[in-house]
């Protein structure tokens, strides 16, 4: 096989990965038993298996399979980064003709800011906080897919399909896509999620970095990157110059991501940079570069970073997460099914969004600021948009850190989210003498958690009225907020769930 | 001559694209109401004819048949070559058959044989499920299988086919969004389980109709004169109310075996009303009890008394 071959082998290789990424990210849609894999990616991502291993000092196992991702880099390098990684697949794609930084060595020093982010993100997980893992790279690009692009283009095109479906001679190629597609790949009910827009910018603005560098994000800020650009110092087999260099440059013209210093003289590739992309290899005049043996770690580089530099950045985490950790005591949060306490939840959660997307009603929303900076885009349940649906555990068989336990249905059931409690002064019954039940009607529980106060009043014109009051047996109601969602009134329900995973009694 | 590069071609056919979507998204729902198409109803039993089939047993696909026959057979309903919707209650995903919140999937999936044995071309068997996604509810309540094992087809209901139709006898509503594929079908059987419901006391034939509509919790003010409303627009070709369980209480949800009564019936007319008004005795209530059967009536679409009419009782 020429090298030619090989970086198509690599081409076809990023393709499938970001397809079979996709294909999982619809596999949660709908279906009541998702396949244990459906979160293959998260559990071979070894940067939020490391932090939320620290940060819950224990074991994970489901995790355990992110050493595979490891064990590859120390044989190879970063490959993740150049064959795997759906976002750097899409970071690689978007390339622009003229970026501003082309001199590869002005972005050199900026290299080592990933480590930093790394570093930061650590350090605030040794002490159980996991904010910067919203930086992780799948989870920036399932978030994104999940809460911005899918709705759009769903919405989008579901709103192009109504408007075209009075059109007699389209409605066969309407009906066709609606009765194979919609409630597998076109969801019936779209979700709207809170957000969207902050999380559109920061993936635009990623995107948009490329205007300085091609796969800028690569380079200098992904954690996921600086983590593996660390092991790969001790990558076994790695592209490497023979004794026939001509010092043409050639292979450093074409290093989209700049680990190549050629001069006159010597020739160097920085493996903790490079991504296995095989660019060099083909473009090399002499066939002189190839794939060779290296032991142990290559010796003339220079230390990526520093043990000062390093001791220096954990430090800035841990203080970076005692500043943020400024959040309200006893938080009045309801979190997904299953979760036990604030802290914990905060401490596990690896923002990945895959409960927000297998989450079939919406009610699971990216956080904004509701538990500090500290809970920014965890999931949040918000009945008004979205009820927990009493035949779905599915965020808990996503998650794959088990900050959402997987609970068998029957169990599931059982779980309180919170509490219903009605306010007298606007629901329709009690304050406006008109008759209404839909939150007792909606009520999932087996003896109604919604009791009728039956009633007969008199009218203004004279006449009675009977009316049917509802009113919340705390005994019985789980939170799962389906009164909440459907309530009739307008504005905030008349009849809400409050809740706080650490304030049960 | 000016050739347009790739970049530019997919930059123009992009902008388009966006503005045929911004176009489209500000018609959407600005279409003026569709005609409604005139779904024919079967002809009417002459005297001495049964009017009301009433069929009593074990075996739920048996007594479907019984009472269908006793009716003059599924061909009276639907004939060769004909479009089925059947629309039974599938209103949650959370229980299996026994707990009698859905349908039970025998009865339908008997209809289903009876459609198809009588010429149908196809049969298609929808609902709007309030708790849970339709794929889910479908499955749980058994429906899917036994539809599926009958030839039929189970459909999740598209948000895209909802249009406007006019409510012509409407009293309380002059228009509504309704599901165009009930409008449009040729037949229409309607299957409700008789359950409890606090507000409209009981949910059977007029009261499955507002699965079909996009907006049902708008119904919930004068819910009787709505769906009434609603009944007289639909207008099922065949109603059966399955009675082979029956949730006498914490409807329409239920999740609890001690509302459930086994009554092993169920009942079939042409008659809306006339079904709705004998299903509601097995309850020890009677038509007048219900808002929407005596609105129905008021309306025409019926006859709520059961001593008018020929009924026919089958016990297997």
């Amino acid at each position: 096989m020429t090298w030619r071959q090989a970086r198509r082998l690599r081409q076809a290789c990023q393709v499938f990965f970001l397809a079979l990424f996709l294909y999982l990210l619809f596999l949660t849609a709908g279906a009541n038993q998702i396949p244990s894999l459906a979160n293959l990616f998260f559990r071979l991502d070894p940067l939020s298996a490391l932090a939320v291993m620290l940060s819950t000092r224990s074991w994970i196992p489901v995790l355990g399979l992110s050493l595979l991702t490891l064990a590859v880099t120390l044989l190879f390098g970063r490959v993740w980064c150049g064959w795997v990684c759906p976002m750097g697949t899409i970071l690689e794609w978007v390339s622009f003709r003229k970026p501003v930084l082309k001199n590869t060595t002005a972005l050199e020093k900026w290299h080592s800011v990933k480590y930093l982010v790394l570093l930061v993100t650590l350090g605030m997980a040794l002490i159980g906080s996991l904010p910067l893992l919203i930086f992780d790279p799948l989870a920036l690009l399932s978030r994104t897919l999940t809460t911005v692009l899918f709705p759009a283009l769903n919405d989008g095109f579901t709103r192009l399909e109504m408007a075209l479906y009075p059109t007699p001679w389209l409605q066969p190629a309407i009906n066709w896509i609606e009765t194979t597609w919609r409630g597998k790949v076109l969801p019936v009910q779209q979700p709207v999620y809170q957000h969207s827009l902050w999380i559109a910018a920061l993936m635009a603005g990623i995107l948009g970095l490329n205007l300085l560098a091609d796969r800028f994000w690569c380079r200098v800020l992904c954690p996921l990157g600086g983590l593996l650009g660390l092991l790969a110092h001790w990558a076994v087999i790695r592209p490497l110059a023979g004794t026939g260099c001509s010092h043409c440059s050639r292979c450093a013209r074409a290093c989209q991501l700049g680990a190549i210093q050629a001069t006159r003289q010597a020739i160097a590739i920085q493996s903790s940079e490079c991504t296995v992309c095989l660019d060099c290899l083909v473009e090399c005049n002499q066939n002189d570069l190839s794939m060779r043996i290296q032991l142990p770690p290559e010796p003339q580089q220079e230390p990526t970073l520093t043990r000062r530099q390093a001791l220096g950045m954990l430090t800035a985490g841990v203080a970076g997460a005692l500043l943020l950790a400024n959040r309200q005591s006893g938080t009045w949060l309801i979190r997904p099914p299953g979760s036990q306490h604030e802290d914990d939840f905060l401490a596990s959660c690896l923002r990945c969004s895959a409960c927000i997307k297998a989450c079939p009603t919406g009610a699971l929303q990216p956080a904004g600021f509701e538990s500090g900076l500290e809970g920014v885009w965890t999931p949040l349940l918000t009945p008004r948009i979205g009820a927990c649906d009493y035949s779905c555990n599915a965020c808990g068989q996503v998650c794959p850190s088990g900050a959402i336990p997987l609970l068998p249905l029957a169990e599931k059931r059982l779980v309180v989210l919170g509490n219903a409690s009605v306010d007298r002064n606007r629901c329709l019954p009690w304050a406006s003498n008109i008759p209404c039940i839909v939150c007792e009607e909606m009520c999932p529980t087996p003896h109604k958690s919604i009791r009728l106060e039956q009633v007969t009043i008199q009218g203004e014109d004279g006449l009675d009225i009977d009316l049917q009051r509802p009113v919340v047996v705390r005994d019985l109601c789980i939170g799962c907020g389906i009164c909440e969602q459907r309530c009739p009134i307008e504005g905030e329900a008349a009849i809400r769930v409050y809740g706080g995973i650490s304030s049960q009694i | 001559m000016n050739h347009i590069s790739r970049q530019q071609f997919l930059k123009t056919c992009g902008a388009m694209a966006a503005g045929a979507a911004l176009a489209a998204t500000g018609c959407a729902g600005k279409t003026s109401p569709a005609a409604p198409t005139a779904r024919s109803q079967p002809a009417e039993p002459s005297s001495g004819q049964t009017y009301l089939a009433v069929a009593r047993g074990d075996d739920p696909a048996a007594i479907t048949r019984a009472a269908l026959s006793a009716l003059g057979g599924m061909q009276r309903f639907v004939k060769s070559g004909q479009d089925v919707i059947i629309k039974p209650n599938i209103c949650v995903a959370y229980h299996t058959p026994e707990y009698a919140a859905t349908t039970n999937p025998q009865v339908v999936g008997a209809l289903v044989s009876l459609c198809l044995e009588a010429g149908a071309r196809q049969v298609r068997v929808m609902d709007r499920p309030f708790g849970g996604t339709a794929e889910a509810a479908y499955t749980i309540s058994g429906i899917s299988d036994a539809v599926q094992a009958a030839g039929g087809k189970m459909e999740v209901m598209s948000p895209v086919k909802y249009q406007r139709y006019p409510f012509t006898q409407g009293v309380d509503l002059q228009e509504g969004e309704i599901y165009s594929d009930i409008m449009n079908a040729d037949v229409l059987i309607n299957v409700p389980i008789a359950k409890h419901h606090s507000l409209a006391r009981l949910t059977l034939g007029c009261k499955n109709l507002l699965g079909v509509v996009s907006n049902p919790g708008q119904y919930h003010r004068n819910l009787g004169q709505r769906i009434a409303d609603l009944a007289c627009t639909v207008r099922p070709t065949l109603t059966l109310v399955d009675a082979v369980r029956i949730l006498t209480d914490h409807g329409p949800t239920g999740g609890n075996l001690e509302d459930v009564r086994q009554t092993n019936t169920v009942i079939a007319s042409h008659d809306i009303i006339t079904t709705d008004a004998y299903a509601a005795t097995l309850f020890g209530l009677n038509g007048a009890d219900i808002a929407y059967i005596n609105a129905g009536a008021r309306m025409g679409l019926g006859t709520p008394e059961l001593e008018k009419v020929t009924i026919e009782e089958i016990n297997l």
